[in-house]
């Protein structure tokens, strides 16, 4: 009974996700069964569409800034959790931790009000990286508590003992040793911003981002096909640098010698 | 003393409204092996760690070397610290550990930082360990790597917090006695904080026992297990029997025990106090049957026996009295452990008895 539960589960977790491949090899414009042979033709079209190429320029400029700002506030924030105490840190935590919770249409639509009518700003890739590091603080700010409480504070003690400074200290010990923490905050932010579609529909301006372009494809049913491809592709892609970061968190941990206290995944 | 290496002078401090420090004044020889002693929470890590700069003072002074250090950090101070957890660098060597901090020594040149090394882990008995990885050890050998690595530097003055207390019995006892060979061999203070009396005991010079962030008696170790200041303080360093006694013009009277001079016990009690007597375990001897004693002898009868092998711990009862004293005994080749319920003898001499006011 219980197992036949686990089935049915991950079959409606994950029976959609392999239709992507089903199709994407598929020698027909129209999704839907019998299929009506093999070919690569769509990924060949994947090399040719410069729309496409740009989008994911974007795409990769947006996540890899995002992931890059997300983790540095991520570090502050995950060192004062684990280290300080001061009035009113778990409501302060909890507002850093509640764009996790918060519907994204709610982000977008605020963000989008405040960027165009309160700043005057114009919607641009920079608007995007904003909001991106939004959402990804909090994914950070997780990973980064985990490396931070299997920290032993004796050890940056023991440094400053041994006569280094508050700054050599941080990075002699304890940037080596929440490294593999960082990596792997760095890897799934850049997933997140990379994968997401709805703020990202608000805040961008001409220049789209590849989900955004992907949804543009929509209106042309004989795109459908490419969009699978497409789709292949990321979910490869998604799955594969998650697995890379949380591989390379637990190695680092391991490697320390230290407990793991729970990471994201 | 003339010119301690270490003075505090009035050291306090508080945790919001926690008083952890509660003015303390400490002198501290060079070359001593200084212990504080007490139970947790008692105020004596932080001490430590204020003597290493790791918590400053909400009043008082700190002197190093004759030099003010109140308010200097510690990576600043002629002191190193032995961490409870050793805190060794997982991501370095052994030999890094060791050499981590003699990074920032420009006047050496590599080949004298590995010789610096090298001799520090021969030091500690882990020649040959330096290639090896930090985690890889076990925690009797972590423990010397953060010996090593303090003693490398050749501090004033090394810290050890609770160093021994992560180790098993057998490490622990053969530790102790490194440490003790080790402190009299390379002649630095050393400073140890342990909750454990028998660890102070065995290991230090003086030891300063503490309660409540105040150090309740300052003491060399044979001082503080004979004459405790008070019955806290005797508690807490070994066993101790105590009766209630009342006090006559030039005597004590205890009840079982009878009268007692006040010269022998050496303290002069006022005729209106209710003072206790005291005396340890082995301060008294049970006499077996055909046994004499040239002091004091009162009836007793055996109310309860433990028995540890090389020693036997009788709880007696005297007669006329409900309180049961305990009395360790050696025990000897040929002569029988005591019954419970047998009748037997103690002796016992007004010398060595301790009285409390």
């Amino acid at each position: 009974m219980l197992r036949a539960y686990v089935w049915l589960f991950l079959a409606f977790l994950y029976a959609p996700i392999l239709l992507l491949p089903v199709f994407a090899f598929n020698d027909g414009t129209v999704i839907a069964f019998p299929l009506d042979g093999f070919t690569t033709r769509w990924f060949g079209r994947l090399t040719t569409n410069t729309e496409l190429h740009a989008a994911l320029g974007n795409s990769v400029v947006v996540a890899a800034s995002s992931a890059v700002l997300a983790v540095l506030l991520g570090l502050a924030a995950a060192r004062a959790q684990v280290r300080y105490r001061w009035p009113g840190k778990a409501g302060m935590m909890g507002l850093i931790m509640l764009p996790l919770v918060l519907p994204e249409i709610i982000v977008a639509v605020s963000l989008l009000v405040v960027a165009v009518q309160v700043f005057g700003l114009r919607l641009s890739l920079l608007t995007l990286v904003a909001a991106h590091t939004l959402i990804c603080v909090p994914f950070a700010v997780a990973i980064l508590n985990a490396s931070f409480a299997a920290l032993d504070p004796s050890l940056e003690e023991a440094a400053i003992d041994l006569g280094e400074t508050r700054a050599s200290t941080f990075r002699l010990v304890t940037l080596p040793l929440v490294m593999p923490g960082i990596v792997a905050a760095l890897l799934i932010s850049f997933t997140i911003s990379l994968d997401e579609f709805i703020i990202a529909f608000f805040l961008t301006g001409s220049d789209v981002t590849l989900p955004v372009y992907i949804w543009s494809l929509l209106r042309f049913p004989r795109e459908l096909p490419v969009i699978m491809a497409l789709g292949t592709i990321l979910v490869i892609l998604s799955i594969g640098i998650l697995t890379l970061a949380e591989w390379n968190r637990r190695r680092g941990l391991k490697r320390a010698g230290m407990d793991d206290k729970g990471g994201f995944l | 003393m003339t010119d301690p290496l270490i003075r505090l002078r009035g050291v306090n401090k508080y945790y919001g409204d926690y008083h952890a420090l509660r003015d303390v004044d400490l002198d501290i020889a060079a070359g001593e092996f200084f212990s504080l002693l007490g139970p947790s929470g008692c105020g004596k890590t932080t001490l430590l760690r204020t003597i290493a700069g790791f918590e400053g003072v909400s009043g008082g002074s700190v002197a190093i070397g004759g030099r003010d250090m109140t308010r200097v950090p510690p990576n600043k101070r002629p002191t190193n610290m032995v961490f409870q957890s050793y805190a060794i660098f997982p991501h370095l060597s052994v030999a890094q550990n060791v050499g981590f901090g003699l990074r920032k020594r420009s006047d050496l040149n590599d080949d004298a930082r590995r010789a610096m090394v090298a001799d520090a882990l021969d030091m500690v008995g882990l020649e040959g360990y330096g290639g090896r990885a930090a985690t890889a050890l076990s925690g009797g050998q972590r423990q010397r790597v953060a010996l090593a690595r303090a003693l490398v530097l050749q501090p004033k003055v090394l810290l050890l917090d609770e160093p021994l207390s992560a180790l098993d019995r057998k490490m622990r006892e053969q530790m102790q006695e490194e440490l003790i060979r080790l402190q009299r061999h390379i002649g630095i203070t050393f400073i140890l904080v342990t909750h454990d009396q028998e660890e102070a005991l065995v290991m230090s010079d003086r030891i300063a026992v503490m309660f409540d962030g105040a150090i309740a008696q300052l003491a060399e170790a044979e001082d503080l297990y004979r004459r405790p200041v008070d019955q806290r303080v005797a508690q807490f360093i070994g066993v101790m029997n105590f009766l209630p006694a009342a006090v006559a013009a030039d005597s004590v009277d205890a009840p079982g025990l009878g009268r007692i001079p006040l010269d022998a016990v050496g303290v002069r009690a006022r005729a209106n106090d209710a003072p206790t007597i005291g005396f340890r375990p082995e301060a008294v001897t049970l006499l077996f049957p055909g046994q004499d004693a040239p002091d004091r002898v009162t009836d007793a009868t055996v109310a309860e026996v433990v028995y540890y092998g090389d020693m036997t711990y009788y709880d007696v009862c005297l007669d006329g009295t409900d309180a049961k004293l305990r009395v360790s005994m050696r025990n000897v080749y040929g002569r029988e452990v005591m019954e419970i319920g047998q009748r037997t003898r103690l002796a016992w001499s007004p010398g060595a008895m301790v009285l409390f006011t």
